[in-house]
């Protein structure tokens, strides 16, 4: 943690909501991104940053800068989420015509059929995420969404970076597995 | 080829993570040149990651993040807006007067000021009964009335003769 931080930090640790500011201006999108990386619902997904930077300005003076303040900040977006994931249940999946992102920008991606297939697909990753074990997937999320490395994987997850490789190993392999097996229930029906 | 792809595989992910060693870069990349399943698979590590990555970009490019703050910020100021107690807690202690925790002996004299106002306004204003007749009898030589006053616990008795006859009260 470098001055400039640990010196914001302390600001927002004795109420300054500036501070709280200037740590949202650094921090939002990485939040949004698990966040959505979770839910893959943009409503939800920005509640939860909301969520996430009250519950921030409430407990940081609970932060004794024992671990990095980014972890710190990604573990309790990654408790929000995965909150917000179990009490949304089954309706996160919802029908195709609510389905939101991956709004394709011109050309032949613009034709109706093109639109519907990259959405079926995406609804199809949504499936197949949610069907991932909670610790294989936030270790595929922070991995392919936040692009953190294995040594910042283990201090946001709290383990070693043995068992960030297995997580993410295990997770595409199942991520393949399940991809494959929809395929082909597809075909045969 | 297959020993080879199986000493590769364990380091195929890491290579993909870019967690590899230089040494360990030039092994796999030598490898892949040669062998397509290895090839495919680092595909399909590709592939993932932009099929989870995209949207999530996408959804971050289309949203109103300052609205978001917008609404953190209103969401503090709620949590933070003091109860009653506090409120009145917070009044008490603007004064350095009251700071000083005079202002119990303060409250008591104002008390004791308002009991003594209180009952000597009530003593200003009796509330005053007129007295009332009673009886009043008739007779050849006097005539009597009675008079009772309620407040004072009075009685008077009027006696007075009748005309062209000496009068007398008592």
């Amino acid at each position: 943690m470098n001055h400039d931080e640990t010196e914001l930090i302390s600001r927002c640790q004795q109420g300054d909501p500036n501070a709280l500011k200037e740590i949202f201006d650094q921090y939002h999108k990485k939040v949004y991104r698990i966040a959505y990386g979770v839910v893959r619902q943009r409503e939800e997904a920005l509640d939860i940053v909301q969520e996430v930077f009250i519950k921030l300005y409430r407990s940081i003076r609970n932060f004794k800068g024992k671990s990095k303040f980014y972890t710190y900040l990604y573990r309790m977006a990654v408790n929000t989420a995965i909150d917000h994931a179990r009490r949304m249940g089954k309706s996160i999946f919802s029908s195709l015509g609510e389905i939101e992102g991956f709004q394709p920008s011109d050309g032949i991606e613009k034709r109706p059929d093109s639109i519907l297939l990259q959405r079926e697909l995406e609804e199809r990753v949504k499936v197949t995420l949610e069907r991932l074990p909670t610790d294989q997937r936030m270790a595929l999320i922070f991995r392919e969404v936040e692009g953190l490395s294995y040594q910042e994987m283990a201090e946001a997850m709290g383990c070693s970076i043995g068992t960030v490789m297995s997580r993410l190993h295990y997770a595409r392999k199942k991520f393949q597995e399940l991809l494959k097996n929809d395929t082909k229930e597809e075909r045969r029906g | 080829m297959k020993d080879a792809c199986s000493a590769v595989s364990k380091l195929l992910e890491k290579y993909f993570d870019q967690e590899v060693t230089k040494e360990e870069r030039s092994f796999v990349e030598a490898h892949l040149l040669d062998c397509s399943a290895c090839r495919d698979a680092l595909r399909f590590m590709e592939e993932l990651r932009t099929l989870i990555k995209v949207p999530v970009e996408e959804a971050v490019q289309k949203e109103d993040f300052p609205w978001v703050w917008q609404k953190i910020e209103r969401g503090i100021r709620l949590e933070e807006r003091p109860t009653f107690w506090e409120t009145l807690q917070s009044w008490l202690q603007i004064s350095s007067i009251f700071q000083r925790k005079v202002w119990i002996p303060f409250v008591a004299t104002i008390a004791v000021l308002l009991f003594v106002t209180t009952q000597f306004i009530i003593k200003k204003t009796p509330s005053y009964s007129e007295p009332y007749v009673v009886e009043y009898i008739e007779s050849e030589t006097y005539n009597i009335m009675i008079f009772e006053s309620e407040k004072a616990k009075t009685t008077v008795i009027w006696l007075f003769e009748v005309p062209e006859q000496k009068s007398s009260t008592s």
